[in-house]
């Protein structure tokens, strides 16, 4: 070898390295870039280009701008269709409107540019640990087989919209039973900023991501989803207002000492319970029902196991289908159409509609979750209540499925990913068996029962009262049902003569009675008015009803009450909220007095002498235990 | 008259069957309570210096006087310790104090 050639190979040596030294002591540049076709443009639409893609530099997270490490090509269509303002191009270019540069509306430009930049993004592909790890499982296991972690992970295509977590968040949460397969439609369209969003799950994070990017508001009208992107982009987000402490809902149990609008706080939440309604042998609850139970402590009490008795806080969250008609329908329950909505009830109200009117007892079972996980429940109810309006489906979309969607999603909790269950016992055994439910609580029926674990049926109290007071009093008749069957005239003498203890007895059987009474008279009329050819007088309270059905739905759709703003309504709405709601309120409180006036005389004559007879001993049995215990 | 009101909210609307579907609003969920306050007189109560937690609590503590002390409800507990709180040199006893619930 010559020594020039030496040289040269020396000196080729030397280059190389000094590169591999430049190359490790550059700093990672920003390295998106844009390269914009001035072209043609003049000095003030260069300038306007110019401006925008400065201030896209700055908004866009660094965490981005270094991942999609390339120059785009930005140009000024004027062939875009109409209403499309700009366009991702499959070879990463990207076209905007040329009629945003001709009206120099710069906020639109840019909005617009951040959101195909982000569809740039997107297509990035899946983060490539989870696409090689997951995708290699797939191929070797099947999606039978497949570890939860990898659920929905293997055969991504996106950085972000294929995301599982994104999914839940964004509302096309997984279908049951189908091994991770998401819903085709979101049906979070209420209080939508974009409906665009709800075009696809690319379009959700392109619109999602604008907002994130450029509405200070976004942090708290979509708090769930703000904290998900943040996330993403390695804890960045823009400067956000601050939050209020609370959200609104609307109370869907009525009634003039039921304030309309309540408040959530998700720092007053000392647990969340697995309510689970049992059973009975109506078609229409063959399966329980499973409803959340939000353990609120009273203002000032600090979150600890005495929250469990400030039961006049407790909230109970409930999926049900809303019926609009006076006859609800197997048949549409089954195809879906029923609206599926989030209702917020007081836990005393769901209590006695079940152990008192359908006579069926409740289980309370404690969840095991984080602080973080209890603070997600709340947030992700608050946001199906302000956004979901979904169907009702008997099989495939019914209680126990939104609730454990919402489970799924407010906690995010790696227990709950590949969890499937259609019913509701179901899913409580299901969170028994991983450890996220724990049903020891109930071992002792008693103790149960005292700290609000179980709520009994009032159906097993009237039988075992019944059976005292037959001992004692020796009442005429051989079961609970045979004295509720007899008139109030046949009851009312062994009232007289009851001693305290006796009164509080007979006083809980007469309830029985009443109510049982209640239920037929309703029913009878009922049938009455859908036979038809009924009276004006029936005419007009079915019409009442059913007007009355169609007002009380804003209570489970609230997004009804603001048409203005996106997401959980912020303080300056709240008045607005507050006026809206008394109103309808006022006029739902209305239409029930008119009923009140139009209803007695449609009662038979038989009817409401049962009625008014077992209201006159209800009457008789408190005048008797009140002067009893004050003679004691 | 609270009682028709009630009757009539769940008059009409109530579904196939029976009253018992409860997935379903326009049936018991939110008339359900009403009806079931009506019997109890809740609605109407007004009894001066008693929170809802006492008057709630007024059926759980006739099952307790009725059962002598066998059925011991969550709303009675929640009741007799609010009672207790407020009163700390409260002697009564629980049965007293749901005797006195009850009469209310």
């Amino acid at each position: 070898m010559s020594s020039s050639r030496r040289r040269a190979v020396y000196l080729v040596r030397m280059t190389l390295r000094l590169l591999l030294l430049l190359l490790l002591a550059t700093p990672a540049p920003a390295a998106l870039r844009f390269v914009a076709e001035l072209d043609g443009l003049d000095a003030a639409e260069r300038a306007f280009t110019r401006e925008l893609t400065r201030a896209a530099q700055v908004s866009l997270p660094p965490q981005l701008k270094a991942q999609l490490d390339v120059a785009v090509s930005l140009t000024w269509s004027a062939g875009l269709p109409a209403g499309v303002s700009g366009r991702a191009t499959a070879g990463g270019r990207l076209q905007l409107d040329r009629r945003l540069l001709q009206q120099r509306d710069q906020a639109l430009a840019l909005r617009t540019l951040l959101h195909e930049v982000m569809h740039l993004y997107d297509r990035l592909g899946p983060p490539a640990r989870l696409r090689w790890y997951c995708g290699a499982r797939l191929q070797t296991q099947g999606a039978v087989g497949l570890p939860a972690g990898c659920r929905g992970q293997g055969e991504r295509r996106f950085r972000l919209s294929d995301d599982p977590r994104l999914l839940d968040l964004a509302g096309w949460p997984q279908r049951v039973a189908s091994r991770g397969e998401r819903e085709a439609a979101n049906d979070q369209v209420l209080r939508s900023p974009d409906r665009y969003e709800l075009d696809s799950p690319a379009e959700f994070v392109a619109v999602n991501t604008e907002y994130f990017l450029l509405d200070p508001d976004y942090a708290c009208r979509r708090p769930a989803l703000h904290a998900y992107f943040s996330r993403h982009f390695d804890g960045w987000s823009p400067p956000a207002a601050p939050c209020d402490d609370k959200y609104p809902y609307l109370n869907a149990a009525t009634g003039p000492d039921q304030p309309v609008v309540g408040w959530l706080d998700p720092q007053r939440i000392y647990a969340v319970h697995y309510l689970l309604a049992e059973p009975n042998d109506d078609w229409a609850s063959r399966w329980g029902h499973s409803m959340l139970r939000l353990v609120v402590c009273a203002p000032g009490r600090p979150r600890g196991p005495d929250c469990l008795l400030d039961l006049d806080q407790h909230l109970v969250l409930s999926f049900r289908a809303f019926v609009e008609d006076v006859q609800l329908s197997h048949w549409d329950g089954l195809v879906g159409n029923y609206p599926s909505r989030l209702f917020m009830l007081p836990l005393a109200q769901v209590v006695d509609e079940y152990t008192k009117l359908e006579l069926r007892a409740l289980r309370s079972v404690p969840l095991q979750l984080s602080r973080e996980q209890i603070a997600g429940v709340a947030q992700q109810a608050a946001r199906l209540h302000w956004s979901y309006d979904g169907r009702y489906y008997f099989v495939g979309n019914n209680c126990a499925v939104e609730t454990l969607k919402l489970l799924r999603t407010g906690t995010d909790s790696p227990t709950l990913i590949d969890l499937d269950s259609q019913t509701p016992i179901g899913l409580l055994q299901l969170l028994q068996a991983r450890g996220m439910a724990d049903a020891r609580v109930l071992d002792d029926p008693q103790e149960a029962l005292r700290l609000g674990y179980r709520f009994d049926s009032y159906a097993e109290r009237y039988q075992q009262v019944f059976a005292t007071l037959q001992t004692r009093l020796g009442l005429p008749a051989d079961g609970v049902e045979q004295w509720l069957d007899l008139s109030p005239a046949e009851r009312r003498p062994w009232i007289a003569t009851a001693d305290l203890r006796a009164s509080a007895g007979l006083l809980l059987l007469e309830q029985a009675a009443v109510r049982r009474e209640l239920l037929v008279a309703q029913q009878s009329l009922k049938l009455r008015y859908l036979g038809g050819g009924a009276e004006a007088a029936m005419r007009e309270a079915g019409d009442l009803v059913g007007r009355l059905l169609l007002v009380r739905g804003f209570l489970s759709r609230p997004a009804d009450l603001l048409p203005e703003g996106y997401g959980l309504p912020q303080a300056r709405e709240w008045q607005m909220l507050e006026a809206r709601s008394r109103q309808r309120g006022e006029a739902l409180l209305q239409m029930e007095a008119r009923l009140d006036e139009v209803l007695p005389a449609l009662l038979s004559d038989a009817q409401q002498a049962r009625l008014q007879g077992g209201q006159a001993n209800l009457q008789q049995l408190r005048e008797r235990i009140k002067a009893l215990r004050s003679e004691s | 008259m609270k009682i028709l009101s009630a009757l009539a909210t769940a008059g009409l609307l109530v579904v196939a069957g029976n009253a018992a579907a409860s997935s379903f609003i326009g049936t018991t969920d939110t008339i359900g309570s009403s009806l079931a306050n009506s019997v109890e007189g809740t609605s109407d109560a007004s009894t001066g210096g008693n929170n809802k937690v006492v008057l709630q609590a007024r059926d759980d503590a006739a099952s307790f006087v009725a059962s002598n002390g066998a059925i011991r409800g969550v709303q009675l507990e929640a009741a007799l310790q609010h009672l207790r709180a407020q009163q700390p040199g409260l002697e009564a006893s629980d049965m007293q104090l749901a005797e006195d619930i009850l009469a209310q």
